[in-house]
């Protein structure tokens, strides 16, 4: 039977191998018993499939505030469908090739749900990711939901797992990443006096009140606890009221340019503290360019990081050639999703959005680039969580951010600053 | 405690210096050609992308660049003032209003468009370094934008003073059609304020360059603190508007470390309101000098 599926696949591509191949299946059928002849029977709509791509959508903001992140993830989805054809394609599916279908949701909710909305409608989709700023994702997630197709994202929401069927969160949650952080602030000193600023808005408000209430769980004392307007023009006055709590970790919730103006003036000041950055902008190749050797010994949390393994690495390589830049968290936690659908519609042996479901949340994958994540595991739990996902302590080291922490994840050992 | 304090007002006076840079340009082109210029921060924008590709591609340091800024804005002023503004002078506030206000939004987007929402920023030797005098900390970036900020303010003064055409100017602010009797041209004069006016948030712009980032809409971060400080030192005063952005610069590092750092424009408003509740034309005494 396989074979037989082998041989109609191979003839595909010819102009109009139908009568022939007709032929071939009639013979076949003839050759063999009943038995054989009714899984022939259910190959039939499968070679149908062959010939039809499946088709996947990718939701990135690649316009607007950020645009540059969401150009990142174009990127790596292409590349990530492309190693997925190029090992030849879904072959329950008689090789079908994965058809990524893109679209930029504008850094906006209102467009995000109108080009959900307008792609799921207007294609045929077996599953969607995206759309990296939790956000955009919460809204995306909605449509798809109602109009029962799979997502599957990195964005870090605890909210993506509450009330959701077809939600899946391979990677750590947002409450995930402050007890990391709150729990690397051990690594630099027994007794962490811990000053958080962050900037008042939502993001940075709910981040700090996490970061807060975990701290004494975690025996981390919080020295200081300030918002500040994003988008000043001078952080000294902060970094002098930093300076006088006494603290001896700083972590800052903050967007690339508030941070930036953060770490100079602390180094003006000749102040001597550790940093933890946090994600987000802190875990792109732009800051390292923006802030140059600053940077070296700053700490950080990520879902995902490109020295975790081997295929890790190799993803990393061949993302390097095509954009000059390591490959970034949110990145690379795309291609092991796009592997992690691949795996699923291998087993659902369909393109159907139901059944790729169905598949997902059975998937249990510990190697192969599925498996690119934190701890090296990928199951879903009934609300959508990799039971086994947790996040990675990152630091920048020589312009490249290496894994420190948790112990079982950590690639390099920590820099003291 | 006292070097607390000690280092908020030197943090303070070191910001203020750069607001300064940009409310005497605003204040300037009040005074002289009594137009309010929203397209101000804007143009310090520009400053800033020009100093960046200077040093990104030619490796130009930032304070250099700024014999390169000055000039180009300079004459980005003349232009603006002889093809746009001239054409709206008139009894009606209105066209005015529209016209400063939609060159900043089209050089906003333009800006998005050409060089995109990232954050560009220039690394110099002296970048992160800072002077240690006795307990405080003064980053030597800011201490380079201070000191020529003044200067700059100070060169214009003596412009303003001892020059015919800054004669011209300040008789022209002080009443246009006396001026225009006594046969000074208006449009060289303007032209001229114009051109003074953008080079200055040019300056600034160059001056900011190696300790903060550039990105279309840096210009609205310091062109807020701009209006308040004219409006403070009052309308069209360049000497008022100096001190005022001095003191605002002040208020807001000591509203940071006192107040809390997301209220330290609460202090540099309550100011302003206070201000004018006691001198409803401003410190500067509703003359222009």
């Amino acid at each position: 039977m396989k074979k037989a599926r082998k041989a109609s696949v191979a003839s595909t591509p010819a102009v109009s191998p139908v009568s022939t191949k007709r032929q071939g299946r009639r013979e076949f059928l003839i050759k063999t018993g009943g038995m054989l002849a009714a899984g022939a029977f259910a190959a039939v709509p499968r070679r149908g499939w062959a010939a039809d791509p499946i088709n996947i959508g990718a939701l990135y903001p690649t316009t607007g505030s950020m645009a540059q992140i969401g150009v990142g993830c174009v990127a790596a989805a292409k590349l990530a469908a492309e190693m997925v054809n190029d090992a030849g394609g879904i072959k329950s599916l008689g090789g079908a090739k994965l058809n990524l279908i893109i679209s930029d949701v504008q850094s906006d909710t209102t467009v995000t749900r109108t080009e959900t909305d307008r792609l799921i409608t207007g294609n045929k989709l077996s599953a969607i990711h995206g759309c990296y700023a939790s956000a955009l994702t919460l809204i995306a997630s909605e449509v798809a939901e109602r109009a029962k197709v799979p997502l599957i994202t990195g964005s870090s929401s605890d909210q993506l797992n509450k009330g959701r069927t077809y939600t899946f969160t391979p990677f750590a949650r947002a409450s995930q990443f402050a007890q990391a952080q709150l729990q690397m602030a051990k690594l630099i000193s027994d007794k962490p006096r811990v000053a958080v600023i962050f900037e008042n808005t939502a993001f940075g408000t709910s981040t700090s009140n996490g970061l807060k209430e975990l701290a004494p769980g975690e025996g981390v004392e919080i020295v200081m606890f300030e918002p500040y307007s994003a988008g000043f023009t001078d952080a000294s006055p902060l970094i002098n009221k930093v300076k006088s709590s006494g603290a001896n970790a700083l972590f800052s919730v903050s967007y690339l340019n508030d941070l930036i103006l953060i770490v100079r003036t602390i180094k003006q000041f000749g102040l001597n503290i550790a940093i933890n950055g946090g994600s987000g902008g802190f875990v792109i190749p732009d800051f390292y360019k923006n802030v140059g050797k600053l940077a070296e010994g700053l700490q950080g949390v990520a879902h995902w990081n490109h020295d975790m393994d081997a295929n890790s690495e190799k993803v990393n390589a061949e993302y390097r050639k095509r954009t000059g830049e390591f490959l970034f968290e949110y990145a690379g936690g795309l291609v092991a999703q796009t592997f992690m659908l691949a795996d699923a519609l291998e087993r659902a042996a369909s393109a159907d959005p139901q059944k790729v479901r169905e598949a997902l949340s059975r998937l249990d994958v510990s190697s192969g680039f599925a498996a690119m994540a934190p701890g090296g595991k990928v199951k879903f739990g009934p609300d959508g969580k990799n039971i086994y996902g947790h996040p990675v302590g990152v630091q920048w080291q020589n312009g490249d951010l290496a894994s420190v922490f948790p112990k079982e994840d950590a690639r390099k050992p920590l820099m003291k600053t | 405690m006292w070097e607390t304090v000690a280092q908020a007002v030197i943090n303070g006076l070191l910001i203020g210096g750069i607001y300064a840079l940009v409310s005497i340009g605003v204040t300037l082109i009040f005074g002289v050609v009594k137009i309010v210029n929203f397209a101000q921060g804007e143009f310090v924008m520009i400053g800033m992308y020009i100093s960046f590709f200077l040093a990104n591609q030619f490796g130009i340091d930032p304070l250099l660049s700024l014999f390169v800024s000055m000039p180009v804005l300079f004459g980005a002023g003349v232009l603006i003032q002889h093809f746009l503004i001239r054409r709206v002078l008139g009894p009606n506030d209105m066209p005015q209003i529209f016209l400063t206000f939609a060159l900043s939004l089209l050089l906003l987007n333009l800006a998005l468009m050409l060089f995109t929402a990232n954050y560009r920023t220039v690394h110099t030797s002296y970048s992160d370094e800072a002077l240690h005098v006795g307990g405080l900390y003064i980053p030597v970036a800011k201490l380079i934008a201070f000191v020529v900020a003044m200067a700059l303010s100070g060169a214009l003064w003596v412009f303003l003073h001892t020059t015919d055409l800054g004669k011209a100017m300040r008789a022209a602010a002080q009443n246009r059609d006396v001026a225009m009797l006594m046969g000074i041209n208006p449009n060289r004069v303007f032209c001229v304020a114009l051109g003074i006016a953008l080079a200055l948030a040019g300056a600034a712009g160059s001056l900011l360059m190696p300790f903060y980032s550039a990105y279309p809409f840096v210009g609205q971060v310091f062109v807020l603190m701009a209006f308040v400080a004219v409006v403070l030192g009052t309308l069209g005063n360049v000497i008022g508007a100096l001190i005022a952005s001095l003191m605002m610069g002040v208020a807001e590092s000591l509203g940071i470390q006192y107040v809390g750092a997301d209220s330290g424009l609460i202090v540099v408003f309550a100011m302003l309101l206070l201000t004018l509740a006691f001198k409803p034309t401003g410190l500067g005494g509703g003359r222009a000098r």
